[in-house]
């Protein structure tokens, strides 16, 4: 009984807090998204009774409830355990063997295949779409935590280094302001450094300087775009000059902090120096001795990755924090604002017009036409909102932009609205992106105190409230129809244009829906001019992009280039050429919605119209690097797996026609297809992609259609049942060699036992049970395990052997 | 503001507040559709009204499609009807239903089989009778000498084992000898001419459901399509001259699994082309769940009480029916 009581209390103290909820959120039928976000936070999921008591209160009914709650993929109906691991199933992520890290995981928790939980509800495994860390493929998230390069067989290391950071107890110790040196030091604190550990080394820089008695100001800046070298100090000395040390680990600090900047006492000095001495005495940790070879010295790597780029959309890159209000307008920020509230807003227009601004959230519309529409639509009230719902596996873009430079997003959203006469601002911004989202919401903060949000900007009769709205987790929701729905509280479907949202938008007003980064170079456009911006770029193109460098590449990152640079340039000159001395194969650009360039044709120029020339997209500028190791295949069939899980159901085309395609991909993919379904494949995705509704469903077919124009020989093999990378599982077998020297090493490796513990006798493997992971392979020192096809290929070779 | 469109060649002045389809109806041109409803609510979906637009080259919905001044739209040629034949075979390929059931239709003597036993199944034999009477000529059961292909091609096999069509046949006829054969009964026959969708194979989840839920006397699993009627999927699919869809069906539709919903109305998920009709003309009734190829049409127990006839006529498969 007493139990009972317990449970009540409980009860009532949940439905107090859903009551509470409700009041905070409100009760309307467009409410429903942020409502639902609010309840899983609190609860960690959607508990049925806090549903019932939302059906009860509120306009909302149950009908709708389902509806929202099973379409956008944030919310969930049952409880998952304690901590979530994600596993990161982006492109980078993808071919660089996310399935195998997440089949390690669901392996090494012991999770059956229709559960995502561990027995002990410590452990929930989940795949998603993209983290946005694709420099550091495979890339897993456990709660808030974010691990790079995490291998099938390191699955446990993972797990093991989570707990104990979790079982320390963070100490954060503020320390007091003091005197500062010049100088400052530099580091960036982007999602991708974070998960490089940029925490960690910010706490030691800290910790550090304090030891050392050096004061120097030690600043948080946006990301830095070299992601793959992070994490990244730049040491501002007192001249001015930069030394950059990328790649830091935490012990080197010290050593960095000594080098450049000197004790307050002198007496302190020499007791450092002491301290210094034992200390190498003490430990055997041997390193490359970064001090004395910052980076420019050394290989000048780095400075050609940032040679070839341009800073329009990150301008203030590297020395800007992203929260510093009173620095950015040091440094000419809100100049653009202040210039379009001068100037009559025709003027504006006018500019981005002639400045052939086209929209870079994928279709490449004029963006001064889509102003000029929603300007000459009268209507009561008229929306601004800035689409940050970035989507794409392999493209975070978006994110960084949202996260180092959230004032010049602002600013561009401002005098946007200004020009077409815009009073409600709201940024989408995907909720996968937590620091994003925080950042923009206290940059809006930092600008009301300024006056530059709200009633009267900047003393002008302009004013604009922004408030932000966290997208629930739909790809579709990129599409303006779809994202103007889910504000509105219905599921993502897109509808038929026009009207479109320019003349009649949310809530049926006009509204302008601009991209992010479409945004971030306004600011630019406004303050320099037209003339000035079009000097970069190409006649049809202007300006900048900025591409998510990852895949197979060496040096992978952010990065923004002119239009029409090559993409051989963006690989050799920036990129540093593909990983490992592989041969590239092809370029994936655009993402799902772009397709697969081969290397033949790399040295056509990034722009719109080329790229659509290519059937590929710009899409919103995921760049993703194919190596002779990749199969073609393998990557229609990842984007299009992607699509169709994303596709948001409403028309038969996106819904059933992507699937049959993926149906007949898989089948290609296993071996048993015949020459006639890749031409079915064909016909059926040439329909698709004329008939769907939505830009989705349009471009779903590209990556299907570019490998199929580009590689049907490869679509051939796979039909006569050869896949010649190893990738396709069903064609290939693993078997060891005769190198084999029986360390029994990978019996040991292997999670399903499919090699018998045999010590100094040459292993074998059980085709029949092995599952292809990889990690006998990744185990072998003698390389006695290899791929090889199971169908002949010639002649003269009875298999054919991969190189691994 | 007069606004003038060219459809197929014909130039044609636009009224205020129409869509595509309707201009397009309205001046002769026919344009088929699943998901389009004169006065209620709907939203592209089906494609099956899709027209070119002839300066983009795009199929559009013109359901939806508002005609804007100087469009060029083609209803007519080949490409927009593969286009529509096309969304129909998609439809088809994840739609799991028999529209005839297969007893019915190898019956030799174009009896409906399926009927009949329905009769048997409501006790109400002295129509059964009549249904069989029209067929055979009695009092000679010419049963007996048939190879009795219904009970070779019965779904129930593939399940468990057949219904006994045969025996039930003559425990109908024991049961009435003196009846003479009525005159003038029709025969319902089969309508083989008509596209045939099947059901296909059954999973091992649904044998076993079927099993245990498909509990009548005779054991029929009524596989014809109740709803058949004003089935216009049947419809388009038989104009299109499809025969079975290019692509495989698999499908995450439960077969032959339907719900009583209220309002003397029927809902069977597995024939349901999503497209949304019954959700946007219920308020608070039924509702989209999950998204892209596995979302469904569900609804909730609680919702029962705000469904209406309505939603039959609506229904362009037999989803719903009363």
């Amino acid at each position: 009984m007493n139990c009972q009581c317990e449970n009540n209390s409980e009860q009532a103290e949940m439905l107090s807090l859903v009551d509470a909820i409700i009041d905070a959120a409100g009760s309307e039928r467009k409410a429903i998204i942020p409502l639902l976000q609010a309840v899983q936070a609190a609860f960690g999921y959607l508990p049925s009774d806090a549903i019932r008591r939302i059906c009860e209160r509120t306009e909302i009914g149950r009908a709708q409830l389902i509806s929202i709650s099973t379409f956008y993929t944030q919310f969930r109906h049952i409880p998952l355990g304690k901590h979530q691991i994600r596993v990161c199933t982006g492109t980078a992520c993808h071919v660089k063997g996310a399935s195998n890290v997440y089949d390690a995981f669901m392996r090494y928790l012991e999770i059956p295949e229709n559960s995502l939980t561990s027995a002990d509800r410590l452990f929930s495994v989940e795949k998603i779409a993209c983290l946005g860390c694709c420099t550091l493929a495979p890339v897993v998230q456990i709660d808030e935590k974010i691990y790079g390069r995490v291998m099938p067989g390191k699955v446990n290391e993972v797990i093991d280094d989570f707990l104990e950071t979790q079982s320390e107890k963070e100490k954060d110790e503020t320390r007091k302001a003091r005197r500062q040196a010049k100088g400052e030091i530099r580091l960036g604190m982007g999602s991708c450094c974070m998960a490089s550990g940029s925490a960690a080394i910010y706490k030691e820089l800290k910790t550090a300087s304090a030891e050392l008695g050096i004061e120097v100001n030690i600043k948080p800046v946006g990301c830095v775009g070299v992601c793959n070298k992070v994490p990244l100090i730049d040491v501002v000395k007192e001249d001015g000059t930069i030394d950059r040390y990328p790649n830091v680990k935490v012990i080197e600090i010290k050593e960095i902090l000594h080098h450049h900047f000197k004790p307050a006492g002198c007496l302190k000095r020499l007791k450092n120096n002491i301290l210094g001495h034992i200390d190498t005495f003490h430990t055997d940790i041997t390193w490359d001795n970064v001090v004395w070879k910052p980076e420019h010295e050394r290989t000048g790597l780095i400075s050609n990755f940032l040679l070839n780029q341009k800073h329009i959309s990150t301008e203030g890159f590297g020395f800007l924090a992203p929260l510093n209000i009173d620095e950015y307008l040091a440094h000419d920020g809100f100049e653009a604002l202040k210039k379009a509230l001068a100037v009559p807003r025709t003027e504006i227009i006018e500019t981005v017009l002639k400045s052939g601004l086209r929209g870079r959230g994928g279709g490449g519309f004029p963006t001064g036409k889509k102003w000029e529409i929603v300007a000459s639509v009268p209507g009561e009230h008229k929306y601004m909102i800035c689409n940050g719902d970035e989507g794409d596996p392999g493209a975070f873009m978006d994110r960084m932009m949202l996260e180092s430079y959230p004032f010049r997003v602002i600013e561009g959203m401002l005098s946007a609205s200004r020009a077409v006469g815009a009073d409600r601002g709201i940024f989408y911004i995907r909720a996968e992106y937590p620091l994003a989202v925080e950042r923009i919401k206290r940059a809006l903060d930092l600008c009301r105190e300024k006056g530059l949000v709200g009633q009267n900007i900047a003393g002008s009769d302009f004013s604009l409230e922004i408030n932000v709205f966290e997208g629930a987790g739909a790809f579709v929701c990129g599409e303006e129809t779809a994202l103007i729905a889910s504000i509105e509280g219905d599921r993502g479907f897109p509808r038929q244009r026009p009207p479109y949202p320019a003349v009649s938008g949310l809530n049926g007003f006009p509204t302008l829906v601009n991209n992010v980064e479409t945004l971030s170079q306004i600011a630019y456009i406004v303050k320099h001019g037209a003339e000035a911006y079009g000097k970069t770029g190409t006649e049809k193109s202007k300006g900048t992009k900025v591409f998510a460098l990852a895949g197979k590449i060496k040096h992978g990152g952010l990065i923004e280039v002119p239009m029409g640079i090559s993409i051989r340039q963006i690989i050799e000159e920036i990129g540093g050429g593909v990983e490992g001395g592989r041969k590239l194969k092809a370029v994936q650009i655009g993402g799902p919605s772009g397709g697969c360039i081969p290397a033949a044709l790399c040295d056509s120029p990034v722009d719109f119209d080329a790229l659509t020339r290519l059937g590929a997209m710009m899409g919103s500028g995921g760049l993703v690097i194919l190596s002779e190791d990749d199969c073609m295949v393998d990557v229609a069939r990842y984007f299009l797996g992607f699509t169709c899980d994303q596709s948001c159901g409403k028309c038969t085309f996106c819904r059933v026609g992507t699937r049959r395609m993926l149906d007949l991909l898989d089948k290609i993919c296993s071996g048993k297809a015949s020459m006639t379904d890749i031409d079915l494949l064909e016909d059926l995705a040439l329909n698709v992609k004329r008939s769907s509704l939505c830009g989705l469903g349009k471009t779903a077919p590209n990556p299907v259609l570019t490998t199929l124009k580009y590689f049907r020989h490869e679509y051939e093999e796979h039909v006569n049942g050869v896949c010649k990378t190893g990738t396709c599982k069903n064609m290939v077998k693993y078997v060891i060699t005769q190198d084999c020297i029986g360390c029994t090493k990978c019996a040991k490796a292997c999670p399903v036992d499919a090699i018998p513990y045999t010590p100094y006798e040459i292993h074998s493997i059980d085709t029949e049970t092995c599952v292809q992971c990889g990690l006998c392979i990744e185990e072998c020192s003698y390389s006695a395990i290899r791929k090889i096809g199971l169908r002949k290929i010639s002649r003269n070779m009875n298999e054919y052997e991969y190189s691994n | 503001m007069n606004m003038n469109i060219q459809i197929n060649d014909k130039t044609i002045a636009v009224r205020e507040g129409e869509t595509l389809i309707e201009t397009a109806c309205r001046t002769g041109f026919n344009i088929p559709s699943l998901c389009y409803a004169r006065d209620a609510v709907h939203k592209s979906s089906c494609m099956v009204c899709a027209v070119k637009d002839c300066k983009t080259g795009q199929m559009i919905p013109s359901c939806t499609a508002v005609p804007v001044e100087g469009m060029q739209i083609d209803t007519e040629s080949h490409d927009v009807v593969m286009t529509r034949t096309l969304s129909l075979e998609l439809l088809l390929s994840d739609h799991r239903a028999d529209c005839e059931a297969p007893c019915t239709l190898v019956c030799p003597h174009g009896l409906d089989i399926e009927r009949a036993i329905y009769y048997y199944d409501e006790n109400r034999l002295e129509e059964a009778f009549r249904l069989i009477a029209a067929a055979f000529p009695l009092p000679e059961l010419k049963c007996t000498a048939c190879k009795v292909p219904c009970e070779k091609v019965c779904r129930r096999g593939t399940v468990d084992k057949p219904v006994a069509i045969r025996a039930l046949i003559e425990e109908i006829c024991e049961k009435y000898p003196p009846l003479p054969a009525p005159e003038n009964h029709e025969n319902r026959k089969a309508d083989k001419a008509s596209f045939l969708s099947r059901v296909g194979r059954f999973t091992e989840t649904e044998k076993k459901r079927l099993k245990e839920t498909v509990t009548t006397r005779s054991r029929c699993l009524h596989c014809a399509c109740a709803g058949k009627k004003g089935c216009k999927l049947r419809m388009y699919a038989g104009e299109a001259g499809i025969k079975r869809s290019r692509y495989d069906a698999s499908s995450a539709l439960p077969a032959m699994s339907r719900q009583e919903i209220g309002s003397g109305l029927w809902f069977e998920p597995a024939k349901c082309i999503k497209c949304g009709l019954c959700v946007y003309n219920s308020d608070n009734g039924f509702t989209f769940k999950d998204r892209g190829f596995v979302m469904q049409i569900v609804l909730p127990p609680e919702n029962r009480a705000n469904i209406n006839s309505r939603l039959a006529e609506l229904c362009p498969t037999g989803a719903i029916y009363s």
